[in-house]
């Protein structure tokens, strides 16, 4: 079967009960969360991960994608009603969509935040399709020290991009492979840091590691957060008609924000953050009128909306093609794929085709019932944005708690939850980005791995990877990042990508 | 607005808390690599089980010892804990290591709707009524959906067996 067949066999696949309800689920959950300020899509997605193992590799990775989209199509509706970005990749959408929110077109603007997220996402999804299952095959014929390249490239990018301190960026990189070299070692079954306890024997399991950095810290920083209900304005249906003329200046800042945000999406970091402020900045700069930025264009917040949904699905490319997640919501969704025993990479194509055509199937369906739940109900969504953290929090707090603990029946994994939540508190409040954590917690069985078997081939010698061109030249592009950075330092420039830690989450 | 006592703890307890962070980061990392010295490396050709976590100890080493070194150039940018903020992050933590002590005496059910009531007063939800009604429902959400959907075996406790 090839194409269109199995793409067809996907959408039989994922017209079944299950696969429908876990697309609804997700969205409808994502585009709560998307609205709700606090809690963000990843600490969702590892929140809700537990629930989904009953159902098979399929259904969780439909309900997490979901969960991811929803939230990019949530966030935007309190940015433009109550200037309040419900999470990180709707922070620039304020700027524009709450002046025209002002000016009275705050039913224009969500329409068309909806609409171009709708046509990014529908984009996203054919470049997915087409591209992931080339990349796939290129992918196969990779070595160890292409992987190798590959994670060390992935691990200076997300230290550049996804902290205004990269040393941070690094240390967490760094502590999260630490974590991961804890227990038996696979290649040569030796016990590690496990100070002879035989909890510690098969390691750290991700999930409480994740439920607590994401979850617990979450809860505990909205916890002692102060904070003043916002004030919701409703929007009727019939208000959601926009004019000609906004039409007529969104076609083209959602096309380059979907093309943009689907590039955007295949480097390591906060894709979906990145791509809203270079979208904006780009349709500041081709606007014949960028003075209008800031006071209510159209541009400003069209483009950015269409970037980051588009985004979501240029990341599941490094995700399915060579199982390097680059986002933390990407790595969520790897480690659900593992407890299914389904390893994402170059052979997903031919060991699991139906969870990959299966996927792509329900995210177009996905995204067609974001559409329709976002514009009718927009009212209502907005109106959950006015629901104070006291009234929420404890049931978040209860579900992590009871969710960790029936993944094992382990309360060593609820303690290693809550120890994770505290520091990972500490590390939001002192701006240790937390992704490049989990991104090093998931990524390091694979780095040692490739490591490891890189220098068993070249016995030793690593000059030998001037011999490996792919190899060789993403460690080029990684030295090139460093020294731009340090570079960049030196005259005292931060480089235009980097992002608030807080924010990238 | 800050009292007085809690701006100044703002000023004094914060910087040395995080700064003792950092400390803690590097002696980890020392600890890491320290220990995995006595795994053995092999050699480059055959690496040996200590090798990767050593270089991992000596990054976070690096890394924690160049961000103490930034921190002393520049103000800090984190932000730091007042007596609020401490008292409300000391009792939600202590809830949550409540609920697993409690777990295998009360249950599920009953350490559950315990534990939502005390977030709820933790969180300054005014009244009685209004937890209650919370601890209650959100009780009643964790039997239906791990116990009666999922099938989880979760401890009923020793006073309901």
């Amino acid at each position: 079967m090839q194409g269109w067949d199995l793409l067809v066999t996907g959408f039989a696949h994922s017209l079944t009960s299950v696969n429908l309800v876990a697309c609804f689920a997700g969205a409808l959950i994502g585009t709560l969360v998307g609205v709700l300020p606090g809690l963000g899509p990843t600490a969702t997605m590892a929140l809700l991960l537990p629930f989904t193992i009953p159902y098979g590799p399929t259904t969780g990775l439909i309900m997490m994608t979901g969960i991811w989209y929803g939230a990019m199509y949530g966030g935007s509706t309190t940015s433009v009603l109550v200037n309040i970005p419900g999470e990180a990749a709707s922070v620039i959408t304020c700027l524009d969509g709450h002046q025209m929110a002002k000016q009275g077109r705050a039913g224009a603007a969500l329409a068309l935040v909806a609409g171009g997220s709708f046509v990014a996402g529908t984009l996203g999804i054919l470049g997915l399709q087409f591209l992931a299952p080339l990349l796939g095959n290129a992918a196969l014929s990779f070595g160890p020290p292409e992987f190798l390249g590959f994670m060390i490239l992935a691990f200076v990018l997300l230290a550049n991009l996804s902290a205004d301190a990269p040393l941070k960026g690094a240390l967490m990189i760094a502590f999260g492979l630490f974590l991961s070299t804890i227990g038996i070692n696979p290649m040569d079954s030796y016990p590690r840091f496990t100070f002879g306890t035989e909890k510690l024997m098969l390691g750290i399991d991700f999930l409480p590691i994740a439920m607590g950095l994401f979850g617990i810290s979450e809860v505990l920083s909205t916890a002692v957060a102060k904070h003043a209900p916002p004030v919701v304005s409703g929007v009727r249906l019939r208000e959601l008609y926009p004019n000609r003329d906004e039409v007529r200046r969104s076609v083209k800042p959602m096309l380059r924000g979907s093309v943009l945000g689907f590039f955007m999406g295949l480097l390591p970091g906060p894709c979906t953050v990145i791509s809203t402020f270079v979208s904006y900045s780009l349709e500041k700069r081709l606007s014949k009128t960028p003075q209008r930025f800031g006071h209510g264009a159209v541009e400003g917040v069209v483009g950015p909306e269409s970037a980051n949904n588009s985004a979501v699905m240029g990341s599941m490319i490094p995700l399915l093609t060579l199982g390097i997640p680059f986002a933390a919501p990407s790595a969520i969704m790897l480690a659900g794929l593992r407890m299914h025993n389904v390893e994402p990479g170059p052979t997903l194509f031919g060991t699991h085709p139906d969870v990959f055509w299966t996927f792509i199937a329900a995210m177009y369906l996905g995204n067609l019932m974001l559409l329709l739940l976002n514009l009718p109900l927009v009212g209502i969504f907005a109106r959950v944005a006015s629901i104070r953290p006291p009234l929420l929090l404890p049931v978040i707090s209860v579900i992590c708690l009871v969710g960790v603990y029936s993944v094992r029946n382990a309360f060593f994994d609820v303690w290693v939850m809550i120890a994770a939540g505290v520091v990972g508190f500490f590390l939001r409040r002192w701006g240790y980005p937390i992704a490049p954590f989990i991104i090093g917690v998931v990524l390091g069985p694979t780095t040692e791995v490739s490591l490891r078997q890189t220098l068993l081939m070249f016995k030793g010698d690593m000059s030998l990877i001037a011999d490996r061109p792919l190899a060789m030249l993403m460690l080029l592009i990684a030295l090139a990042c460093i020294v731009w950075r340090f570079v960049a330092r030196l005259r005292g420039r931060p480089p235009v990508l980097a992002m608030d830690e807080g924010k990238a989450l | 607005m800050l009292g007085p006592e809690e701006a100044d703890l703002m000023t004094s307890r914060g910087p040395g808390l995080e700064t003792l962070f950092d400390a803690a980061l590097l002696g980890l990392g020392a600890v890491i690599a320290y220990v995995s010295w006595g795994y053995g490396f092999g050699s480059l050709a055959r690496p040996g089980p200590g090798l990767y976590p050593f270089f991992l100890g000596a990054a976070i080493v690096v890394c924690s010892v160049a961000v103490i070194a930034t921190r002393a150039h520049r103000t800090s940018g984190g932000q730091r804990l007042d007596r609020r903020e401490a008292r409300i992050l000391v009792t939600m933590t202590c809830t949550f290591c409540l609920w697993i002590l409690a777990m295998p005496v009360l249950g599920y059910v009953l350490v559950t709707f315990i534990t939502a009531y005390a977030f709820c007063k933790v969180l300054a939800l005014e009244g009685w009524r209004k937890p209650l009604a919370l601890s209650a429902t959100t009780a009643a959400f964790v039997y239906l959906l791990f116990g009666h959907w999922l099938y989880i075996d979760l401890p009923r406790g020793i006073l309901f067996e």
